[in-house]
């Protein structure tokens, strides 16, 4: 593998891409494939409007958040820093994983792979490009359909060369996970990682993206996209951990699955830092026995919104899913969920359910639900709630009987509400690392 | 004019795989037959083949009940004709109250015009709610939505007794009974027993041909009945199980 | 599975409207719609200058308003406006007695049995016939405690004091594209006004019929119950079948002053070549309650989202909603709750059945906004698919701000599955009535809040038509 230190790579000056499209420093050597690819996701940016307050697909949200183009590229980190980040995410990661990378804005820091199965690939991106194309570009940004987030992912194509390309051929299996590390830093810059995860028949993987910032208070931009591939009987979990800084840090992730028949793919979210975050996840069950699970755990304060739009596509018999998905607001912050089941014609013997709950722990807190449902087929069990509430007085009578102080007592409450989603995830050391962080926040926001 | 209902040389199969294979048996009126076979024998799909059911193909054989070819005819017409079948597991309808589904079966009895005495009607199922130990409340309830096991059981033998059929099956009405509920549903199945009737019971266990006494007991093994005896044939099956008749060699 | 008996057995009497009498009339503002056509309505109906005005500012809302495809069914360009009459009268005035209803229109609501209905068990009937009311009449009683039931020209005539304050205030010109072309060229409806403490006991009713083909309805409704009274109104309509779209396109107003209650019961049964694009909503002040319950079966496509927005504290209100599509139908219903005081409750309950390849949506809006305390939604949406074809969506929208409140929506989509069709046949019912058992067993309970005459009949119409369709 061939790593390149920080030090050592040549920076541009970062501008905006209101003028040219954004490069990275590593363009000579770049299959042409892919800087042609790259071309046309520029001309598909500038094409594409910004979305207007009718647009369905962005109803409730405050497009506000939609201004982006005064970002620019970032310059690499200074190696003290780099150091500092390095071991940073090692001390956070869990004792068990198969390969753990480090990326700072944009670029590798930090790679290991102690527990990689053989013929197993986890590889940069910019690596792949170089090492591995024809494997890369089989399932490399090959999307078209997004729930609104058509411009972000034009931006994205045009931008991206960080994140992992994690590749399991067939029967491989990891039990420990796969760590990404994100930072960003620096005010006004941007960073567009991705992930691709292909699990040929019956491999099992599990990828961990985590996204942090390097500062606490500074205007960046990340633009992710995960690509979950699972052939017959494969396993692909794929969690998304969101922690950047929650003064000026925008967060836009997304992603797609495509479970084949028998594949079974686990997503989870966990929103906690970032002033606004924009998810979109996309899970298409292209054959029969296909199932996909989606989880997702939000603890919003302050001016936060997290604004996401899912959709549980059907598209062959005999296939399941299950959207579980729960929001804890409280100050001003807002939340904005809008889920689609859809049961394409000849999808017969359907399973599918869709669950979000929000608990509002101010007078000011909004929680936007949108579960939506499109059933085209014979023989369908369908269905989905929301709910909107508080914690009840019985509830918190109950522990204060057991000598809790009411302030612990809603606080444990709530910290149970967010963790029965976590806890549908797999993996005891992602779970444990999950609810540490959910602990975190609830004692910073006190 | 015969009076029985007569399987002969049934074979029917399922997704192109054969399950009963030349089945005859012949249960007179009056008289109450067991099957009893290991488990993949072909005991449910019998009955759902008499019944009509679309997932079976018949591909050879006949279904006589007294003169009528079962088998020419759609499946309300079979209940109609005074087939009854009491399932294994009873579907549940939402919305339909059990007196409502059992009022519009009888109705479907009765020629074009005719309406059911509602009074009368009544009368006549509390009288055998109460024969069976169901509450009042059933007739108000979705059918079978919510029953517990037994009261699934119960209501199918309630629809029995309501829609006097001619010849009934049945199938694995024992499983998931204690014994108190065994004892009111065969009870039931008892009270019912006349020379104008006819039954055939479908089993796994003994237990339920101590309530309800066969005439005659057959084994069904591989789709075919492989063994026919009287009622203490099933005390024999009970304690050596099936493997002495199986291991027999089939009787020409 | 369903075969073709099921679909017939299915199927539901929408023929009991299609008939028709030859064209005749008085005033026809003819095809198309122009600042003329409106000058043509308001001239016949003698308006005054500020009706005109507010329909013509209306007409501009209309033509500046995009079609609202960019969510709602793309069926809505095939309506050609310029196709379309928009005022159609015999020149009759509503009469009070059917002796003196012309003879044509008389036999139309004679077949449809309206005059019996009245006899029976109704307070007050109108009947309009294409753009006007033929007949309207209501218990002499009501008329003494000062209950007004009249048509909307009448209305804003007679009694402006009563009627203008609230007209267009719930629902404004330029809620929607089609709130504005009602505004525009609206004619007939009911405008009702129940005193204070008035108790109306029986069903006030009124009867929309469509006779002429490439017509246009656009009855407006105005109800304005007074503190503490009470009223049911009841609305029926049917047409004829034609080749071409026939559009209608009602506003309807309640206003239920503080302690106030008002039901209204509406069972659609358009011939299917019906565009049905309704507005509804009602106010509700401190304390009252607004119901609507809302029957969908007949139309090729109906819009309509019946609301609620409750401003006064501890108002509440409610939408029963039952919809059947059948081939060729689009039945695009819902609901909008409104909070905008404390404690107010709301609650929707939805069912639909699609049927062949019929299909029918739920859009719902829940809003309950900051600074409120103790309110409460409840939704429950389920739809019944019976064939392999049908199909069925739901859409709902719940917005809530602050920690005093609990909504819950609950949506579910089921079939009538083949094991459950088995079981009935085995108890010897055919296939048709295993389906009409089914089908109404999964909307009884809703059927169950209609009033009696009208559940009778609506059973009827959900009913399959047996008789030589099943052997």
């Amino acid at each position: 593998m061939v790593l390149t230190p920080p030090e050592e790579t040549t920076t541009r000056p970062a501008a905006s891409w209101c003028d040219a499209a954004p490069v990275n420093d590593a363009d000579a050597g770049l299959p042409d494939w892919y800087l042609e690819l790259r071309s046309a996701a520029w001309a598909r940016y500038n094409a594409l409007p910004v979305p207007t307050r009718t647009n369905q697909q962005w109803r409730f949200a405050d497009l506000k958040h939609l201004r982006i183009d005064n970002h620019a590229l970032p310059a690499p980190v200074s190696a003290s820093v780099a150091a500092d980040l390095v071991a940073r995410a090692v001390s956070e990661r869990p004792a068990e994983f198969a390969a753990h990378f480090v990326f700072a804005n944009n670029r590798l820091l930090h790679a290991e792979t102690p527990a990689l199965p053989e013929g197993a690939t986890c590889l940069p991106i910019e690596d792949a490009l170089a090492t591995r194309p024809d494997l890369l570009r089989a399932h490399f940004l090959k999307h078209g359909d997004f729930l609104g987030g058509e411009k972000f992912a034009a931006l994205h194509a045009a931008a991206t060369l960080s994140g992992l390309f994690v590749h399991f051929p067939k029967g491989r299996v990891a039990e420990a996970p796969v760590i990404v590390h994100h930072f960003i830093g620096g005010e006004g810059v941007a960073i567009f990682p991705h992930t691709l995860v292909v699990a040929e028949d019956h491999a099992s993987v599990s990828v961990i993206d985590l996204f942090e910032s390097i500062n606490g208070k500074e205007d960046t931009l990340v633009v992710g996209m995960a690509d979950l591939h699972a052939d017959r009987g494969g396993r692909i979990q794929y969690t998304s951990l969101q922690d950047l800084n929650d003064k000026g840090a925008k967060h836009v992730q997304l992603q797609h699955t495509r479970a084949g028949r028998d594949a079974a793919v686990k997503v989870g979210y966990l929103n906690l830092g970032a002033e606004w975050v924009r998810n979109e996840s996309i899970n298409r069950m292209v054959e029969s026995g296909a199932d996909c699970q989606i989880f997702s755990a939000n603890l919003a304060n302050d001016v936060q919104e997290y604004d996401q739009r899912t959709l549980q596509s059907h598209e062959a018999q005999h296939t399941t899913s299950d959207l579980f998905f729960k929001n804890a607001l409280y100050d001003r912050a807002r939340t904005i969920f809008s889920g689609l089941i859809q049961v394409q014609p000849g999808s017969h013997h359907t399973d599918s359910y869709q669950t979000c709950r929000n608990l509002l722990g101010s007078d000011e807190a909004e929680a936007n639900s949108m579960p939506g449902l499109e059933i085209d087929a014979d023989q369908v069990k369908c269905s989905h709630g929301s709910t909107s509430g508080t914690i009840s007085d019985e509830e918190i009578f109950y522990l204060r009987a057991r000598g809790i102080p009411a302030d612990e007592a809603r606080k444990i409450i709530s910290l149970g509400f967010l963790n029965e989603s976590i806890e549908k995830l797999d993996g005891e050391s992602v779970k444990e690392m999950l609810f540490a962080r959910i602990a975190r926040k609830f004692a910073a926001i006190g | 004019m015969s009076q029985s209902l007569r399987i002969e040389n049934l074979h029917a199969s399922v997704d192109g795989h054969e399950i009963l294979k030349g089945l005859t048996l012949e249960v007179p009126k009056g008289q109450v037959h067991a099957i009893m076979g290991p488990n993949g024998s072909g005991k449910s799909t019998l009955s759902k083949v008499i019944a009509g059911h679309e997932d079976y193909t018949v591909t050879e054989g006949s279904v006589f009940l007294d003169d009528i070819n079962l088998l020419d005819l759609e499946i309300d017409e079979r209940s109609r004709a005074g087939f009854f079948l009491a399932f294994q597991y009873p579907h549940e309808i939402p919305g339909v109250s059990n007196a409502n589904f059992i009022r519009a079966a009888r109705q479907a009895r009765l020629p074009k015009g005719q309406e059911i005495d509602a009074v009368a009607f009544y009368r006549e199922m509390y009288a055998k709610m109460d024969e069976l130990g169901m509450d009042r409340k059933f007739t108000a309830r979705s059918v079978n939505e919510g029953f517990s096991g037994g009261e699934k059981k119960r209501n199918e033998i309630l629809q029995m007794m309501m829609l006097e059929p001619k010849y009934a099956i049945l199938d694995e009405t024992d499983s998931g009974l204690d014994i108190d509920a065994l004892k009111i549903v065969a009870q039931g199945v008892n009270a019912m027993r006349s020379p104008e009737r006819g039954f055939l019971v479908i089993t796994h266990y003994q237990r339920l041909l101590d309530y309800i006494v066969p005439d005659v007991v057959h084994v069904l093994h591989d789709g075919r009945i492989i063994h026919t005896g009287g009622k203490e044939l099933a005390y024999e099956l009970e304690e050596k199980g099936y493997d002495w008749i199986i291991n027999e060699p089939v009787a020409a | 599975m369903p075969d073709s008996a099921t679909l017939e057995a299915v199927n539901i009497d929408q023929d009991e409207g299609n008939f028709s009498y030859p064209e005749d009339y008085a005033h026809d503002a003819g095809y198309g719609l122009t600042e003329k056509t409106i000058d043509y309505i308001s001239d016949i109906k003698g308006e005054a200058e500020w009706i005109r005005e507010f329909r013509k500012r209306a007409l501009k809302v209309f033509n500046d308003k995009p079609m609202p495809t960019h969510w709602a069914s793309k069926d809505l360009e095939n309506i050609v406006f310029e196709n379309i009459r928009y005022y159609l009268s015999k020149g009759q005035r509503p009469t009070r007695s059917w002796d003196e209803v012309p003879d044509d229109v008389k036999a139309t609501f004679e077949r449809l049995g309206i005059p019996e209905k009245e006899r029976k068990f109704l307070a007050g009937v109108e009947a309009q016939f294409d753009s006007e009311a033929a007949y309207s009449n209501v218990k002499e009683e009501l008329t003494k405690e000062g209950v007004i039931f009249v048509n909307s020209t009448e209305g804003l005539r007679e009694h402006p004091e009563v009627f203008r304050p609230w007209f267009g205030k719930v629902i404004p010109t330029g809620d929607n594209k089609f709130s504005a072309l009602n505004s525009a060229v609206f004619s007939g409806g009911s405008f009702i006004y129940v005193p204070p403490g008035v108790k109306v006991k029986h069903p006030l009713q009124a009867y929309f019929r469509i006779n002429a083909e490439n017509f246009g309805q656009f009855e407006r409704t105005l109800i304005i119950v007074d503190e503490g009274a009470e009223v049911t109104y009841m609305e029926g309509c049917t047409a004829p079948k034609f080749e071409t779209a026939t559009l209608h396109s009602a506003v309807v107003e309640l206003v239920a002053m503080k302690d106030a209650k008002i039901q209204y019961i509406t069972v659609q049964n358009w011939s299917n070549n019906v565009f049905n694009l309704v507005t509804k909503r009602g106010l509700a002040h401190e304390n009252a309650e607004i119901r609507w319950i809302d029957c969908n079966i007949g139309s090729r496509l109906t819009m309509k989202y019946p609301g609620v927005i409750m401003k006064g504290r501890k108002a509440r209100g409610e939408v029963i909603s039952i919809a059947l599509a059948n081939d060729g139908q689009h039945q695009d219903t819902g609901a909008k709750m409104i909070h905008a005081a404390d404690e107010t409750t709301s609650n929707i309950v939805a069912k639909s059945i699609s049927v062949g390849s019929g299909r029918s949506t739920y859009r719902g809006q829940v809003h309950i906004p900051k600074h409120l305390k103790g309110c409460k939604n409840n939704t429950e949406c389920d739809a019944l698919l019976i064939n392999a074809s049908s199909r069925t969506d739901t859409y709902p929208a719940i917005t809530v701000r602050g920690n005093q409140h609990a909504t819950q929506h609950e949506a579910s989509v089921s079939q009538v599955s083949e094991e459950q069709i088995f079981y009935m046949k085995q108890r010897g019912l055919s296939e048709g009535e295993a389906m009409s058992l089914s089908v109404n067993g999964f909307v009884n309970d809703l059927v169950r809040e209609f009033p009696m005459e009208y559940s009778v009949e609506l059973k009827r119409l959900i009913d399959m038509e047996m008789e030589g369709s099943v052997g």
